[in-house]
């Protein structure tokens, strides 16, 4: 009983271990270098059927009561997550050769399963850091930049950072309570004890620099930019992913009130207008996307503002909308000789003449994340902010959407350079097949949730 | 087929039709110019035949369709026609042949995505007519800043970078407002009555109290009050309207702008109609002074297409003076009015885009005499002028002769009560016909008249496809102006429902109940004044979100 729970409620990570085992082998084996790629895709692909599968099963199971447990609705976010990895797989065809690129990410994705599972801190502990660790070397493996090295150490300090309050936090929970369950971070939010108070605020800023929040999102710029593109995609989208509904359990059923409510409506806040106005002045297409996945963060973090039963919802969606817009955007990316070079938006002038599909993809990757209709981003904005002001905080929903505003000038701005730039060189793009795979994956399912949000709505 | 069918067929024509220029060969430009013309044809023949179908003596809806979209939130997709929009649709489809068949020698460049922009307009200002859910209404309304933004960027002149961002920056920034207002309503209705709809005949039924009516239609008037555009928010319009090619232009004026005069008339007014009462005597003096300053601009102006550009601004003054006026015959000039303009100003724009495909410029000093090179063009021109003026026979003045003739019946009681300002700014709003006359008259005389001169000669004058394009729209005009009675039949009982809701107050019922029956919001918890310095009584303040 217990056996079968623990194989069924752990299959995806179960699939993705056998997947990154797999890919070990065949590196000593030596027959990585061709087979590694769709290894992985196959791996990742079993993994979010596994998921998907058994949540339209209504499967639900704590194989490790109080460390680990599985719903319906996990395993829906956990299958989603998982895909959003297959167009990053898809992309890194072109940058990354061998099998450190693919273990590396199935290892992070292994961790975000733990994560979205985590009953315990323990647990939602090692699931954060199993899904960092790597990513801090897929930064580094676009090591024919300086940057990159850069960006990694950045990243690595932060992230220690991060780390270290979590577990500073966590800490003072179980000093107060003698329990590691992930419940007493919900009860620690509403006490007047000072020790739960310092516990939870650290708790909730080591959330906030995982995700990238004002003031903690210095290293997302240079992380994002020293990256290689899929990686780049990778950390805006599944690490953001896996943050986000890690921070939407801890919450749990907890609501807010003064003064954490302060706290998570000021800096998510915050981080809106800052994201949304820094993003203007970058000229490099990754730079402006850390910002502008800075600025969502807020979003997503302005989630937990709504009721707690439809905070899973909300995010859940936003992160589809999201998520596939912004691999839309890196998926449709022109390739260029330098690496560096690929994203300068100077880089994008007059696409339209060179790749009219390349620029249109872009263009609707930048409108949905602006957020404007008929794009799948604005119905998860709308989403959002529905459950903000139905929770009766109009006053920040509208603060919210005044600095959502803020963000459409530079979106729109990548459409001018792409299309309204008279002098455009004119060379066509050849076509990249896994690339277009990926583009147009994501771009059917943009457009299924733009047409039908209803439907998808209805079944998180 | 059924006729709820052609209407979607209407609205999906162009959607249908961009997708198959997405899918045509490239390089066969004169194809997508016929195909799209094609596709527009058949729209307007499907609207005409929904039109004669139409039956003026029911009231409400008709060709309605229904079907749940988002059914977790209560929206639907849910269209139809009525009085209120059948003009505005027809308007619609009647211009966009045109429009297409404008461009065919004026857009060389990018020819496909052109086209394609132009379907999609189309597409998004039809579905924000047709309409009649709140989220629909608000996706279409947004929607169709993108393909825009994109036409006036790709094809405008010198500054179209600075006029698309800041035409698309404008009008966002009133609609991220009006979302607000929008979510908040849908809570209110649903907090008070247990109804989750985004539905416009659930919506009308809210009832709820003064402040909050006053903010949610602060919000709603300041999106559509800048796409109107009233002054003091008119100051995209002319330069959107100078950059943008001569298609871009004849949509804004055509229809575009009339999306605000519809929003305030369909959605701002009769869903907060106490608000409204309150708000009157400002929209009003706003709608004056956008009346006399937007003439006086366009008095002063050496660019012809600011000349129109800021006549338009004067133009839909007339129309919110009518939709305020809640006098029927007001109301009825309001359409009418809409319809005239967007008649007119569209022909006027299609006029100057002819001439400066000829002459590579829009200064007014450049021209001159042009009736003795031009004698045809010249011709066309004059009516469309005289129609903007407002000569009678043509449809600007039976527009602005109801407006007005409703804005001062409706002012004349208000006077003998004691209120002198309705009355006053009637009195002011006529100065705007003579002020019409006047810069019109200017830019005819010295465009027309005078010593002949122009930057190109010789000057070939118009041809078969554009002789066609004005013909129609001088046909309409004369149409409207001499047989208004038809249209407005169609109208009637749209504008007696729009009188009927924003004069039945709809404030919440006086009675003491349980605090938890209003969906378990605290009780009052101050009284809070209005923006506009009005104490409001008995005020319930929710839209703090200092409220849990």
């Amino acid at each position: 009983m217990i056996a079968r729970d623990v194989l069924l409620a752990m299959l995806p990570e179960h699939l993705l271990l056998l997947g990154i085992v797999l890919l070990l082998v065949m590196e000593i084996a030596g027959i990585a270098r061709r087979g590694s790629l769709a290894v992985a895709l196959a791996t990742v692909l079993a993994a979010v059927v596994a998921a998907a599968r058994l949540s339209f099963d209504g499967y639900a199971a704590a194989p490790f009561a109080g460390h680990f447990s599985v719903d319906a609705a996990t395993l829906l976010a956990k299958a989603l997550v998982l895909a959003l990895a297959l167009p990053v797989l898809l992309m890194s065809r072109e940058e990354f050769e061998g099998v450190e690129f693919p273990a590396l990410l199935l290892s992070s994705l292994y961790g975000v399963g733990l994560m979205l599972s985590a009953d315990s801190f323990l647990t939602l502990f090692l699931g954060l850091e199993i899904m960092s660790l790597p990513v801090y070397v897929l930064v580094l493996l676009a090591y024919r930049r300086p940057q990159s090295a850069e960006a990694a150490l950045k990243y690595l300090v932060l992230g220690g950072t991060s780390t270290a309050m979590l577990l500073m936090g966590v800490s003072l929970l179980y000093g107060g309570t003698g329990s590691m369950d992930i419940a007493v971070f919900a009860r620690a939010l509403g006490s007047d004890d000072p020790m739960a108070r310092a516990a939870a605020v650290l708790v909730i800023l080591a959330l906030f620099l995982k995700g990238a929040i004002v003031p903690f999102h210095a290293w997302a710029p240079d992380a994002y930019e020293g990256a290689s593109v899929p990686v780049t995609a990778y950390m805006a989208v599944v690490v953001k992913a896996g943050v986000l509904l890690a921070a939407v359990r801890v919450f749990g059923p907890a609501r807010l009130a003064t003064p954490m409510l302060e706290l998570v409506v000021v800096l998510p806040l915050a981080s809106i207008v800052w994201g949304n106005l820094a993003a203007m002045r970058q000229p490099s297409l990754r730079r402006m996307v850390a910002y502008s996945s800075i600025a969502h963060a807020g979003y997503l973090f302005y989630a937990l503002l709504g009721a707690p039963e439809g905070r899973l919802q909300a995010v859940t969606f936003y992160l589809l909308a999201y998520g596939v817009l912004n691999l839309l955007l890196f998926a449709a990316l022109p390739p260029a000789v330098d690496d560096g070079e690929r994203d300068r938006l100077d880089n994008l002038k007059g696409l339209f003449q060179r790749s009219p599909f390349a620029a249109l993809m872009i263009g609707c990757a930048m409108l949905s994340l602006a957020g404007i209709p008929p794009f799948p981003g604005f119905v998860a904005k709308f989403l959002i902010f529905k459950n903000v002001i139905a929770a009766g905080y109009t006053t920040y929903a509208v603060l919210g959407l005044v600095g959502s505003y803020l963000g459409i000038y530079f979106y729109l701005r990548v459409i001018q350079v792409m299309f309204m730039s008279v002098d455009a060189p004119l060379a066509a793009e050849p076509l990249r097949r896994h690339a277009l795979g990926a583009s147009l994956a994501c771009i059917t399912i943009a457009l299924l949730v733009a047409v039908f949000p209803g439907w998808v709505i209805a079944r998180l | 087929m059924s006729d709820a069918l052609v209407l979607n067929l209407v609205l999906f024509l162009p959607l249908l039709g961009a997708a198959a220029l997405l899918l045509s060969p490239a390089g066969r430009d004169d194809l997508t110019r016929h195909m799209t013309l094609g596709v527009m044809l058949l729209q307007f023949a499907l609207c005409t035949w929904l039109y004669l179908r139409f039956d003026s003596s029911v009231a409400g809806l008709q060709f309605e369709t229904r079907l749940p979209w988002i059914e977790s939130w209560g929206v639907h997709y849910q269209i139809g026609l009525d009085g209120y929009n059948i003009l505005l649709v027809m308007l619609t489809a009647f211009l966009a042949p045109l429009v297409t068949a404008s461009a065919f020698s004026a857009i060389t460049k990018d020819v496909k995505l052109f086209y394609a922009m132009v379907f999609l307009i189309q597409f998004a200002m039809m579905g924000a007519f047709l309409a009649q859910d709140l989220f629909l209404f608000y996706v279409f309304w947004e929607t169709m800043l993108i393909p825009l933004f994109l036409m006036i960027g790709i094809w405008g002149g010198e500054r179209r970078i600075y006029a698309t961002f800041k035409f698309f920056l404008y009008t966002a920034f009133g609609s991220i407002l009006m979302l607000a207002a929008v979510i908040f309503l849908v809570y209110s209705l649903q907090n008070t009555s247990g109804v989750t709809s985004f539905a416009f005949s659930d919506l009308v039924k809210a009832r709820l109290p003064l402040n909050v009516q006053g903010w949610l239609l602060a919000a709603f008037t300041l999106s559509f009050a800048i796409k109107v555009p009233m002054v003091p928010l008119h100051t995209w319009l002319p330069d959107a309207h100078v950059e943008a090619p001569t298609a871009g232009s004849v949509i804004l004026a055509g229809v575009l702008l009339k999306m605000g005069t519809y929003g305030f008339m369909k959605l701002g007014f009769p869903l907060f109609p106490d608000a409204t009462l309150l708000f009157t005597p400002w929209l009003m003096t706003l709608a004056v002074v956008s009346i006399v300053y937007g003439a006086c601009l366009a008095l002063v102006q050496d660019d012809i297409k600011k000349i129109i550009a800021y006549s338009s601004i004067s133009h839909l003054g007339y129309v919110m003076l009518g939709l305020l006026s809640l006098d029927l015959i007001g109301i009825q000039g309001a359409l009418i009015q809409m319809v005239s303009h967007g008649l007119v100003a569209a022909g006027l724009f299609l006029m100057v885009g002819m001439i400066y495909e000829r002459c590579h410029t829009r200064e007014l000093a450049a021209y001159g005499g042009l009736a003795k090179l031009l004698p045809v063009y010249s011709v066309f021109f004059m009516i469309l002028t005289l129609a903007s003026v407002g000569l009678p026979t043509t449809s600007g003045f039976t527009g602005e002769f109801l407006a007005l003739l409703g804005a001062f019946k409706a002012a004349w009681p208000q006077y003998q009560a004691g209120q002198t300002l309705p009355l006053v700014l009637a009195a002011v709003a006529v100065s705007g016909v003579v002020l019409g006359a006047l810069y019109m008259l200017r830019f005819a005389l010295g465009f027309l008249y005078g010593a002949a001169k122009a930057p190109h000669q010789p000057l070939r004058d118009l041809n078969g496809r554009e002789k066609t394009i004005l013909a129609l729209i001088v046909v309409a005009v004369f149409a409207l102006g001499l047989f208004p009675d038809e249209p407005m039949r169609k109208t009637e009982l749209a504008a007696k429902a729009y009188q009927q809701l924003v004069t039945t107050s709809r404030l919440p019922r006086r009675r003491r109940a349980d605090p938890r029956s209003l969906g378990g919001r605290k009780p009052p918890a101050a009284t809070r004044r209005l923006p506009l310095g009005v104490a409001a009584p008995q005020a319930q303040c929710v839209l703090a979100g200092s409220t849990p």
